[in-house]
Protein backbone atom coordinates (compact mmCIF):
# COMPACT_ATOMS: atom_id res chain seq x y z
CA UNK A 1 0.00 0.00 0.00
CA UNK A 2 2.87 2.22 0.83
CA UNK A 3 4.99 1.73 -2.38
CA UNK A 4 1.83 1.99 -4.15
CA UNK A 5 1.25 5.61 -2.34
CA UNK A 6 4.66 7.00 -3.25
CA UNK A 7 4.73 5.81 -7.14
CA UNK A 8 1.10 7.63 -7.15
CA UNK A 9 2.62 10.77 -5.70
CA UNK A 10 5.81 10.22 -7.87
CA UNK A 11 3.68 10.34 -11.12
CA UNK A 12 2.48 12.95 -9.99
CA UNK A 13 5.67 15.40 -9.35
CA UNK A 14 6.33 14.10 -13.00
CA UNK A 15 3.42 15.16 -14.24
CA UNK A 16 2.92 18.37 -12.34
CA UNK A 17 6.46 19.03 -14.09
CA UNK A 18 5.79 18.47 -17.26
CA UNK A 19 2.80 20.65 -17.55
CA UNK A 20 5.17 23.11 -15.85
CA UNK A 21 7.08 22.92 -18.98
CA UNK A 22 4.80 22.96 -21.63
CA UNK A 23 2.70 25.91 -20.43
CA UNK A 24 6.46 27.43 -20.23
CA UNK A 25 6.71 26.68 -23.67
CA UNK A 26 3.57 27.45 -25.00
CA UNK A 27 3.67 30.82 -23.02
CA UNK A 28 6.68 31.78 -25.63
CA UNK A 29 4.59 30.15 -28.51
CA UNK A 30 1.07 32.16 -27.48
CA UNK A 31 3.30 35.73 -27.40
CA UNK A 32 4.85 35.04 -30.36
CA UNK A 33 1.35 33.81 -32.25
CA UNK A 34 -0.12 37.21 -30.85
CA UNK A 35 2.62 39.02 -32.16
CA UNK A 36 2.11 37.71 -35.42
CA UNK A 37 -1.70 38.45 -34.96
CA UNK A 38 -1.33 42.04 -34.19
CA UNK A 39 0.80 42.33 -37.08
CA UNK A 40 -1.75 40.49 -39.50
CA UNK A 41 -4.05 43.06 -37.93
CA UNK A 42 -2.31 46.05 -38.65
CA UNK A 43 -0.14 45.33 -41.42
CA UNK A 44 -0.60 41.42 -43.39
CA UNK A 45 -4.36 41.63 -43.95
CA UNK A 46 -5.71 43.22 -47.13
CA UNK A 47 -7.99 45.29 -46.32
CA UNK A 48 -6.20 45.45 -43.73
CA UNK A 49 -8.41 44.39 -40.65
CA UNK A 50 -7.68 48.11 -38.65
CA UNK A 51 -8.73 50.22 -41.79
CA UNK A 52 -12.39 48.79 -41.19
CA UNK A 53 -12.41 48.16 -37.35
CA UNK A 54 -11.87 49.48 -33.80
CA UNK A 55 -9.39 47.50 -31.90
CA UNK A 56 -8.35 49.54 -29.00
CA UNK A 57 -5.06 47.29 -28.44
CA UNK A 58 -4.19 47.28 -31.94
CA UNK A 59 -4.49 51.45 -32.36
CA UNK A 60 -7.37 51.33 -34.96
CA UNK A 61 -10.19 53.10 -35.04
CA UNK A 62 -11.71 52.19 -38.36
CA UNK A 63 -15.46 52.43 -38.58
CA UNK A 64 -16.39 50.59 -41.38
CA UNK A 65 -16.90 47.58 -39.82
CA UNK A 66 -18.29 46.74 -36.19
CA UNK A 67 -15.87 47.89 -33.37
CA UNK A 68 -14.46 44.51 -32.32
CA UNK A 69 -13.51 46.12 -28.84
CA UNK A 70 -17.68 46.14 -27.98
CA UNK A 71 -18.47 42.95 -30.29
CA UNK A 72 -15.47 40.77 -28.29
CA UNK A 73 -15.83 37.82 -31.16
CA UNK A 74 -14.79 34.53 -29.90
CA UNK A 75 -11.71 32.46 -31.78
CA UNK A 76 -14.01 30.39 -34.16
CA UNK A 77 -16.15 33.68 -35.10
CA UNK A 78 -12.98 35.79 -36.36
CA UNK A 79 -11.83 32.73 -38.22
CA UNK A 80 -15.33 32.02 -39.86
CA UNK A 81 -15.43 35.70 -40.42
CA UNK A 82 -12.32 35.73 -42.20
CA UNK A 83 -12.13 32.32 -44.35
CA UNK A 84 -15.83 32.74 -45.11
CA UNK A 85 -16.57 36.57 -45.03
CA UNK A 86 -19.60 37.95 -43.60
CA UNK A 87 -21.99 41.03 -44.51
CA UNK A 88 -19.15 43.75 -46.44
CA UNK A 89 -16.25 41.86 -45.44
CA UNK A 90 -14.39 40.13 -48.11
CA UNK A 91 -13.20 36.24 -47.82
CA UNK A 92 -9.62 36.51 -47.22
CA UNK A 93 -7.45 35.98 -50.56
CA UNK A 94 -3.89 36.79 -49.10
CA UNK A 95 -3.29 35.03 -45.57
CA UNK A 96 -1.77 31.79 -44.52
CA UNK A 97 -4.00 29.39 -42.39
CA UNK A 98 -0.77 30.61 -39.64
CA UNK A 99 -1.93 34.34 -40.00
CA UNK A 100 -5.70 33.77 -40.00
CA UNK A 101 -5.39 31.38 -37.13
CA UNK A 102 -2.75 34.43 -35.32
CA UNK A 103 -5.13 37.05 -36.06
CA UNK A 104 -8.22 34.77 -34.80
CA UNK A 105 -6.25 34.21 -31.74
CA UNK A 106 -5.17 37.81 -31.09
CA UNK A 107 -8.51 39.59 -31.43
CA UNK A 108 -10.36 37.31 -29.23
CA UNK A 109 -7.91 37.70 -26.53
CA UNK A 110 -7.55 41.09 -26.38
CA UNK A 111 -10.55 42.86 -27.96
CA UNK A 112 -12.11 44.80 -24.92
CA UNK A 113 -9.45 44.40 -22.42
CA UNK A 114 -7.42 47.72 -23.35
CA UNK A 115 -10.33 49.94 -22.05
CA UNK B 1 -33.04 67.34 -38.39
CA UNK B 2 -31.43 64.94 -36.11
CA UNK B 3 -32.37 66.34 -33.34
CA UNK B 4 -33.97 64.18 -30.45
CA UNK B 5 -36.53 66.70 -30.61
CA UNK B 6 -37.55 65.79 -34.19
CA UNK B 7 -36.94 62.18 -33.90
CA UNK B 8 -39.52 62.36 -30.75
CA UNK B 9 -42.06 64.01 -33.26
CA UNK B 10 -41.06 61.53 -35.57
CA UNK B 11 -42.08 58.67 -33.50
CA UNK B 12 -44.98 59.95 -32.48
CA UNK B 13 -45.89 61.00 -36.28
CA UNK B 14 -45.85 57.36 -36.91
CA UNK B 15 -49.31 56.55 -35.81
CA UNK B 16 -50.66 59.69 -37.57
CA UNK B 17 -49.14 59.46 -40.84
CA UNK B 18 -51.17 57.82 -43.98
CA UNK B 19 -54.05 55.04 -44.06
CA UNK B 20 -52.30 51.94 -43.55
CA UNK B 21 -49.71 53.29 -40.62
CA UNK B 22 -53.32 54.75 -38.83
CA UNK B 23 -54.17 50.98 -38.60
CA UNK B 24 -51.64 50.47 -36.13
CA UNK B 25 -52.95 53.05 -33.63
CA UNK B 26 -56.23 51.09 -34.24
CA UNK B 27 -55.25 47.49 -33.77
CA UNK B 28 -55.83 45.73 -30.29
CA UNK B 29 -52.50 46.17 -28.15
CA UNK B 30 -50.90 48.47 -30.55
CA UNK B 31 -48.62 49.92 -27.78
CA UNK B 32 -45.69 51.65 -30.26
CA UNK B 33 -47.04 55.23 -29.19
CA UNK B 34 -47.28 54.60 -25.53
CA UNK B 35 -43.66 52.54 -25.70
CA UNK B 36 -42.15 55.38 -27.07
CA UNK B 37 -43.06 57.70 -24.62
CA UNK B 38 -41.62 55.92 -21.82
CA UNK B 39 -37.60 56.98 -20.51
CA UNK B 40 -35.22 55.67 -22.73
CA UNK B 41 -31.64 54.55 -21.77
CA UNK B 42 -29.30 55.86 -24.82
CA UNK B 43 -25.93 54.66 -23.40
CA UNK B 44 -25.93 51.87 -25.95
CA UNK B 45 -26.81 53.13 -28.48
CA UNK B 46 -24.09 54.12 -31.53
CA UNK B 47 -24.33 57.51 -32.41
CA UNK B 48 -26.12 57.35 -35.61
CA UNK B 49 -29.07 55.61 -33.68
CA UNK B 50 -28.88 57.40 -30.50
CA UNK B 51 -32.33 58.35 -31.01
CA UNK B 52 -33.67 54.95 -30.64
CA UNK B 53 -35.95 53.11 -27.81
CA UNK B 54 -33.04 51.41 -26.46
CA UNK B 55 -35.18 49.56 -24.36
CA UNK B 56 -36.53 48.13 -27.22
CA UNK B 57 -33.40 46.97 -28.76
CA UNK B 58 -30.73 44.56 -28.45
CA UNK B 59 -26.95 45.64 -28.82
CA UNK B 60 -25.27 43.33 -30.84
CA UNK B 61 -22.21 45.64 -32.16
CA UNK B 62 -22.53 49.22 -33.38
CA UNK B 63 -23.82 48.18 -36.49
CA UNK B 64 -26.39 45.60 -35.35
CA UNK B 65 -29.07 46.43 -33.45
CA UNK B 66 -31.90 43.79 -33.43
CA UNK B 67 -35.58 44.68 -31.24
CA UNK B 68 -36.45 42.74 -28.44
CA UNK B 69 -39.01 39.80 -29.43
CA UNK B 70 -41.57 40.73 -26.83
CA UNK B 71 -41.65 44.74 -28.47
CA UNK B 72 -43.64 42.66 -31.60
CA UNK B 73 -46.88 42.50 -29.07
CA UNK B 74 -49.82 42.93 -31.32
CA UNK B 75 -48.64 46.11 -33.52
CA UNK B 76 -49.17 45.84 -37.43
CA UNK B 77 -46.56 48.21 -38.14
CA UNK B 78 -42.89 48.87 -36.87
CA UNK B 79 -42.10 52.04 -35.77
CA UNK B 80 -38.74 53.32 -37.11
CA UNK B 81 -37.51 53.96 -33.35
CA UNK B 82 -37.39 49.94 -32.57
CA UNK B 83 -36.93 48.85 -36.01
CA UNK B 84 -33.47 46.31 -36.21
CA UNK B 85 -30.52 48.18 -37.70
CA UNK B 86 -28.08 46.36 -40.04
CA UNK B 87 -25.85 48.62 -41.42
CA UNK B 88 -22.94 46.42 -43.84
CA UNK B 89 -20.75 50.09 -43.38
CA UNK B 90 -20.70 52.52 -41.61
CA UNK B 91 -23.78 55.71 -42.58
CA UNK B 92 -22.58 58.66 -43.98
CA UNK B 93 -22.21 61.94 -42.33
CA UNK B 94 -25.25 62.87 -41.29
CA UNK B 95 -25.21 66.17 -43.69
CA UNK B 96 -26.13 64.26 -46.69
CA UNK B 97 -29.87 64.52 -44.73
CA UNK B 98 -29.72 67.86 -44.18
CA UNK B 99 -31.16 69.00 -47.53
CA UNK B 100 -32.92 65.89 -48.69
CA UNK B 101 -34.86 66.80 -51.65
CA UNK B 102 -31.00 68.06 -52.89
CA UNK B 103 -29.81 64.22 -53.07
CA UNK B 104 -28.95 63.20 -56.12
CA UNK B 105 -29.33 59.79 -58.15
CA UNK B 106 -27.03 59.29 -61.05
CA UNK B 107 -29.71 56.59 -63.38
CA UNK B 108 -28.28 54.46 -66.05
CA UNK B 109 -28.67 51.77 -68.55
CA UNK B 110 -31.42 53.59 -69.67
CA UNK B 111 -32.23 55.30 -73.28
CA UNK B 112 -31.48 58.54 -71.44
CA UNK B 113 -28.88 58.21 -68.43
CA UNK B 114 -29.54 61.24 -66.37
CA UNK B 115 -28.97 62.50 -62.60
CA UNK B 116 -32.39 63.15 -60.61
CA UNK B 117 -32.57 64.62 -57.61
CA UNK B 118 -35.06 63.41 -54.67
CA UNK B 119 -37.08 66.96 -55.70
CA UNK B 120 -37.62 65.90 -59.26
CA UNK B 121 -38.36 62.48 -57.99
CA UNK B 122 -41.27 63.27 -56.15
CA UNK B 123 -42.66 65.21 -59.69
CA UNK B 124 -42.75 61.39 -61.38
CA UNK B 125 -44.98 60.01 -59.44
CA UNK B 126 -46.00 59.03 -55.65
CA UNK B 127 -46.68 55.48 -53.99
CA UNK B 128 -47.37 54.18 -50.90
CA UNK B 129 -46.35 50.24 -49.91
CA UNK B 130 -46.06 48.27 -46.95
CA UNK B 131 -42.99 45.46 -47.16
CA UNK B 132 -41.07 43.38 -44.18
CA UNK B 133 -38.11 44.80 -44.03
CA UNK B 134 -35.73 42.16 -42.96
CA UNK B 135 -31.98 40.81 -42.60
CA UNK B 136 -31.32 38.34 -44.85
CA UNK B 137 -29.56 36.61 -41.70
CA UNK B 138 -32.38 37.02 -39.59
CA UNK B 139 -32.61 33.81 -37.44
CA UNK B 140 -28.84 32.95 -37.73
CA UNK B 141 -28.59 31.42 -34.42
CA UNK B 142 -30.52 28.75 -34.49
CA UNK B 143 -28.58 27.97 -37.34
CA UNK B 144 -25.49 28.48 -35.14
CA UNK B 145 -27.41 26.61 -32.61
CA UNK B 146 -26.99 23.51 -34.76
CA UNK B 147 -23.42 23.54 -35.84
CA UNK B 148 -22.98 23.91 -32.41
CA UNK B 149 -21.25 20.68 -31.70
CA UNK B 150 -19.39 20.30 -34.50
CA UNK B 151 -15.81 22.47 -35.36
CA UNK B 152 -17.50 24.48 -38.15
CA UNK B 153 -18.81 27.70 -37.08
CA UNK B 154 -21.25 30.49 -38.64
CA UNK B 155 -19.99 33.97 -38.16
CA UNK B 156 -22.43 36.69 -38.29
CA UNK B 157 -24.94 38.21 -35.84
CA UNK B 158 -26.95 35.56 -33.55
CA UNK B 159 -30.45 37.06 -34.65
CA UNK B 160 -33.30 35.26 -33.49
CA UNK B 161 -36.76 36.59 -35.04
CA UNK B 162 -35.83 40.61 -34.09
CA UNK B 163 -34.27 41.12 -37.62
CA UNK B 164 -37.39 41.89 -39.07
CA UNK B 165 -39.58 44.67 -39.20
CA UNK B 166 -42.66 46.05 -41.38
CA UNK B 167 -42.74 49.40 -42.56
CA UNK B 168 -44.52 51.85 -44.93
CA UNK B 169 -42.91 53.69 -47.67
CA UNK B 170 -43.44 55.98 -49.74
CA UNK B 171 -41.65 56.61 -52.64
CA UNK B 172 -41.25 57.16 -56.71
CA UNK B 173 -41.93 53.46 -58.58
CA UNK B 174 -39.07 53.05 -60.46
CA UNK B 175 -40.53 51.82 -63.59
CA UNK B 176 -41.87 55.40 -63.53
CA UNK B 177 -38.55 57.31 -63.91
CA UNK B 178 -37.74 54.42 -66.34
CA UNK B 179 -40.61 56.00 -68.43
CA UNK B 180 -39.28 59.22 -68.08
CA UNK B 181 -35.83 58.39 -69.19
CA UNK B 182 -37.12 56.86 -72.23
CA UNK B 183 -37.05 52.91 -71.25
CA UNK B 184 -34.29 50.24 -70.02
CA UNK B 185 -31.62 50.29 -72.97
CA UNK B 186 -31.16 46.86 -74.45
CA UNK B 187 -29.63 43.86 -73.06
CA UNK B 188 -30.36 44.51 -69.52
CA UNK B 189 -30.68 41.85 -66.96
CA UNK B 190 -30.84 43.29 -63.63
CA UNK B 191 -31.34 46.72 -61.14
CA UNK B 192 -28.11 47.41 -59.84
CA UNK B 193 -28.03 50.30 -57.02
CA UNK B 194 -25.03 51.72 -55.39
CA UNK B 195 -25.12 52.85 -51.62
CA UNK B 196 -23.54 56.20 -50.75
CA UNK B 197 -21.50 55.54 -48.06
CA UNK B 198 -18.18 56.84 -47.67
CA UNK B 199 -15.07 54.00 -48.15
CA UNK B 200 -11.59 54.25 -46.24
CA UNK B 201 -9.10 55.12 -48.82
CA UNK B 202 -6.24 52.65 -49.78
CA UNK B 203 -8.24 49.80 -50.25
CA UNK B 204 -10.04 48.49 -53.83
CA UNK B 205 -13.79 50.25 -53.40
CA UNK B 206 -15.05 46.97 -55.14
CA UNK B 207 -14.30 44.96 -51.79
CA UNK B 208 -16.74 47.22 -49.53
CA UNK B 209 -18.77 49.21 -51.65
CA UNK B 210 -22.36 48.36 -50.97
CA UNK B 211 -23.82 48.09 -54.27
CA UNK B 212 -26.19 45.06 -55.09
CA UNK B 213 -27.52 43.69 -58.46
CA UNK B 214 -31.53 42.34 -58.13
CA UNK B 215 -33.06 40.66 -61.08
CA UNK B 216 -35.47 42.74 -63.57
CA UNK B 217 -38.39 41.34 -63.16
CA UNK B 218 -38.60 43.05 -59.79
CA UNK B 219 -38.82 46.63 -61.95
CA UNK B 220 -42.56 46.31 -61.52
CA UNK B 221 -42.49 46.50 -57.49
CA UNK B 222 -38.92 48.57 -56.71
CA UNK B 223 -39.97 51.91 -55.69
CA UNK B 224 -37.53 54.79 -54.25
CA UNK B 225 -38.81 55.48 -50.67
CA UNK B 226 -38.33 58.93 -49.13
CA UNK B 227 -40.45 58.35 -46.12
CA UNK B 228 -41.15 55.54 -43.85
CA UNK B 229 -44.35 54.94 -41.83
CA UNK B 230 -45.10 58.62 -43.08
CA UNK B 231 -41.97 60.45 -42.08
CA UNK B 232 -38.56 61.58 -43.59
CA UNK B 233 -36.41 58.54 -43.38
CA UNK B 234 -33.70 58.44 -40.73
CA UNK B 235 -30.07 58.37 -41.76
CA UNK B 236 -29.50 55.11 -39.91
CA UNK B 237 -32.68 53.53 -42.10
CA UNK B 238 -31.14 55.11 -45.43
CA UNK B 239 -32.44 58.77 -45.93
CA UNK B 240 -32.43 60.84 -48.03
CA UNK B 241 -33.46 57.83 -50.16
CA UNK B 242 -33.60 53.94 -50.56
CA UNK B 243 -34.10 51.61 -52.80
CA UNK B 244 -37.11 49.28 -51.84
CA UNK B 245 -37.41 45.77 -53.57
CA UNK B 246 -40.11 44.14 -52.08
CA UNK B 247 -40.04 40.96 -51.32
CA UNK B 248 -35.97 40.76 -51.33
CA UNK B 249 -34.65 40.70 -48.19
CA UNK B 250 -32.73 44.26 -46.29
CA UNK B 251 -29.50 43.78 -48.02
CA UNK B 252 -31.20 44.41 -51.58
CA UNK B 253 -33.10 47.67 -50.50
CA UNK B 254 -30.05 50.11 -50.27
CA UNK B 255 -29.46 52.77 -48.10
CA UNK B 256 -28.62 56.20 -49.47
CA UNK B 257 -28.85 55.55 -53.02
CA UNK B 258 -26.34 57.33 -55.37
CA UNK B 259 -26.55 55.62 -58.58
CA UNK B 260 -29.14 52.92 -60.16
CA UNK B 261 -28.18 51.24 -63.26
CA UNK B 262 -29.51 48.92 -65.50
CA UNK B 263 -27.07 46.48 -66.37
CA UNK B 264 -26.68 43.15 -68.19
CA UNK B 265 -25.12 41.45 -65.49
CA UNK B 266 -24.89 41.23 -61.84
CA UNK B 267 -21.76 43.92 -60.30
CA UNK B 268 -18.51 43.14 -59.38
CA UNK B 269 -18.32 44.67 -55.81
CA UNK B 270 -17.63 41.62 -53.72
CA UNK B 271 -21.03 42.13 -51.71
CA UNK B 272 -23.14 40.82 -54.35
CA UNK B 273 -20.23 39.03 -55.87
CA UNK B 274 -18.95 36.44 -53.66
CA UNK B 275 -20.72 37.53 -50.27
CA UNK B 276 -24.30 36.95 -49.53
CA UNK B 277 -24.42 33.93 -51.05
CA UNK B 278 -26.12 30.30 -50.30
CA UNK B 279 -22.64 28.52 -49.73
CA UNK B 280 -22.39 25.29 -47.88
CA UNK B 281 -21.13 25.44 -44.50
CA UNK B 282 -17.39 23.88 -45.49
CA UNK B 283 -16.11 26.45 -48.11
CA UNK B 284 -16.58 30.02 -48.86
CA UNK B 285 -18.79 31.16 -51.12
CA UNK B 286 -18.31 31.87 -55.09
CA UNK B 287 -20.21 33.64 -58.18
CA UNK B 288 -21.85 30.35 -58.93
CA UNK B 289 -23.95 30.44 -55.60
CA UNK B 290 -27.20 31.48 -55.72
CA UNK B 291 -27.63 35.46 -54.46
CA UNK B 292 -29.67 35.94 -51.03
CA UNK B 293 -32.31 37.59 -52.80
CA UNK B 294 -36.38 36.45 -52.49
CA UNK B 295 -37.07 36.27 -48.36
CA UNK B 296 -39.44 33.22 -47.49
CA UNK B 297 -42.21 31.97 -46.10
CA UNK B 298 -42.10 32.80 -42.58
CA UNK B 299 -43.85 33.17 -39.12
CA UNK B 300 -43.12 33.68 -35.09
CA UNK B 301 -45.15 33.49 -32.06
CA UNK B 302 -45.55 37.11 -30.17
CA UNK B 303 -47.97 36.63 -27.11
CA UNK B 304 -47.53 34.62 -25.15
CA UNK B 305 -43.54 34.03 -24.83
CA UNK B 306 -43.09 32.35 -21.64
CA UNK B 307 -46.03 31.54 -19.54
CA UNK B 308 -49.67 31.75 -19.26
CA UNK B 309 -52.42 30.92 -16.91
CA UNK B 310 -54.24 27.60 -17.43
CA UNK B 311 -58.01 28.02 -19.17
CA UNK B 312 -58.37 30.06 -22.28
CA UNK B 313 -55.56 32.30 -23.82
CA UNK B 314 -55.20 33.82 -27.06
CA UNK B 315 -51.35 32.80 -29.22
CA UNK B 316 -50.80 35.26 -31.38
CA UNK B 317 -48.50 36.38 -33.80
CA UNK B 318 -47.07 37.71 -37.25
CA UNK B 319 -46.73 35.78 -40.70
CA UNK B 320 -45.63 36.48 -43.75
CA UNK B 321 -45.27 35.09 -47.17
CA UNK B 322 -41.86 36.90 -48.47
CA UNK B 323 -41.82 37.18 -51.75
CA UNK B 324 -45.15 35.53 -52.43
CA UNK B 325 -48.62 36.61 -50.28
CA UNK B 326 -48.93 34.66 -47.25
CA UNK B 327 -51.62 31.92 -47.61
CA UNK B 328 -52.28 30.49 -44.09
CA UNK B 329 -50.99 29.99 -40.60
CA UNK B 330 -50.90 26.86 -38.36
CA UNK B 331 -50.37 26.53 -34.94
CA UNK B 332 -49.21 23.54 -32.63
CA UNK B 333 -49.03 23.32 -29.05
CA UNK B 334 -47.24 20.46 -28.84
CA UNK B 335 -44.18 20.97 -30.46
CA UNK B 336 -45.50 20.02 -33.93
CA UNK B 337 -47.11 16.61 -33.80
CA UNK B 338 -50.54 18.32 -34.14
CA UNK B 339 -51.61 21.56 -36.10
CA UNK B 340 -54.89 23.43 -36.58
CA UNK B 341 -55.47 26.54 -38.88
CA UNK B 342 -55.04 30.22 -36.76
CA UNK B 343 -57.16 33.06 -37.77
CA UNK B 344 -55.68 36.05 -39.84
CA UNK B 345 -56.94 38.48 -37.52
CA UNK B 346 -55.46 41.89 -38.88
CA UNK B 347 -55.85 43.91 -42.17
CA UNK B 348 -54.04 43.17 -45.47
CA UNK B 349 -51.23 45.73 -46.39
CA UNK B 350 -50.24 43.69 -49.14
CA UNK B 351 -48.64 40.92 -50.75
CA UNK B 352 -45.34 41.80 -49.10
CA UNK B 353 -46.64 43.26 -45.73
CA UNK B 354 -46.76 40.54 -42.61
CA UNK B 355 -50.22 39.58 -41.12
CA UNK B 356 -51.66 38.86 -37.77
CA UNK B 357 -52.74 35.31 -36.56
CA UNK B 358 -54.64 34.68 -33.65
CA UNK B 359 -54.73 31.14 -32.21
CA UNK B 360 -57.94 30.78 -29.21
CA UNK B 361 -56.27 27.73 -27.15
CA UNK B 362 -57.37 26.02 -23.77
CA UNK B 363 -53.96 24.92 -21.88
CA UNK B 364 -54.09 22.79 -18.59
CA UNK B 365 -51.32 23.73 -16.69
CA UNK B 366 -48.08 21.81 -17.55
CA UNK B 367 -45.29 22.94 -20.28
CA UNK B 368 -45.75 22.70 -23.96
CA UNK B 369 -43.93 23.44 -27.20
CA UNK B 370 -46.10 26.22 -28.80
CA UNK B 371 -44.78 26.82 -32.45
CA UNK B 372 -46.55 27.70 -35.71
CA UNK B 373 -45.85 27.80 -39.53
CA UNK B 374 -46.77 29.35 -42.50
CA UNK B 375 -47.87 28.98 -46.11
CA UNK B 376 -47.87 31.51 -48.71
CA UNK B 377 -49.75 31.45 -51.63
CA UNK B 378 -47.61 29.51 -54.00
CA UNK B 379 -48.13 26.16 -51.43
CA UNK B 380 -44.36 26.80 -50.02
CA UNK B 381 -44.45 25.23 -46.07
CA UNK B 382 -42.58 26.48 -43.19
CA UNK B 383 -40.05 23.31 -42.67
CA UNK B 384 -39.31 22.15 -39.94
CA UNK B 385 -35.32 22.90 -40.06
CA UNK B 386 -33.89 24.98 -42.59
CA UNK B 387 -30.60 23.17 -44.53
CA UNK B 388 -27.90 24.70 -43.39
CA UNK B 389 -26.11 27.38 -45.16
CA UNK B 390 -22.44 29.07 -44.39
CA UNK B 391 -23.44 32.61 -44.01
CA UNK B 392 -26.47 31.33 -41.68
CA UNK B 393 -28.94 33.23 -44.10
CA UNK B 394 -32.98 32.94 -44.84
CA UNK B 395 -33.56 30.98 -41.91
CA UNK B 396 -37.20 29.58 -42.01
CA UNK B 397 -37.45 26.68 -40.07
CA UNK B 398 -40.59 26.43 -37.39
CA UNK B 399 -38.89 24.93 -34.88
CA UNK B 400 -36.01 27.56 -34.21
CA UNK B 401 -38.25 29.98 -32.79
CA UNK B 402 -41.18 27.70 -30.88
CA UNK B 403 -41.92 28.75 -27.61
CA UNK B 404 -41.68 26.58 -24.26
CA UNK B 405 -44.64 27.85 -22.72
CA UNK B 406 -45.38 27.10 -18.72
CA UNK B 407 -48.82 27.24 -18.15
CA UNK B 408 -49.68 27.43 -14.55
Amino acid sequence: MLSSHISISAAGCFVFAVSLSALAMSATADDAQLALGRKVFTELSEPKCAVCHTLADAASSGEVGPNLDTLKPDVDRVMAAITQGIGAMPANEVLSEEQIKAVARYVSSIAGKAN
Amino acid sequence: MDSSLDVDRRSFLIGGAGAAAAVAVASPGGTALAQDAAPKVKAALPKYADWKDASALIVHSDKTLEMKREEFGNSLITPESKLYIRNNINPPDASVIANRDSWKVEFGGVKYPKSLTVAELKTLGVVTIATVLQCSGNGRKYFQDQVVSTNQKITGTPWTVGAAGCVVWTGVPLKSVVEALGGIADGAKFITGTGGETLPDGLDPLSLIVERSVPLDTLDNVILAWDVNGSPISLAHGGPLRMIVPGYSGVNNVKYIRALVFTPKQTEAKIQKTNYRMHPLDRKATSDDPAVWAMNVRSWITTPLTSAKSGALQITGLAFGGINALAKVEVSTDGGTTWKDASLSGPNLGRFAWRQFTFPAKLAAGAYKVVCRATDSEGKVQPKDTEINGGGYLHNGWQGPGIDLSVT
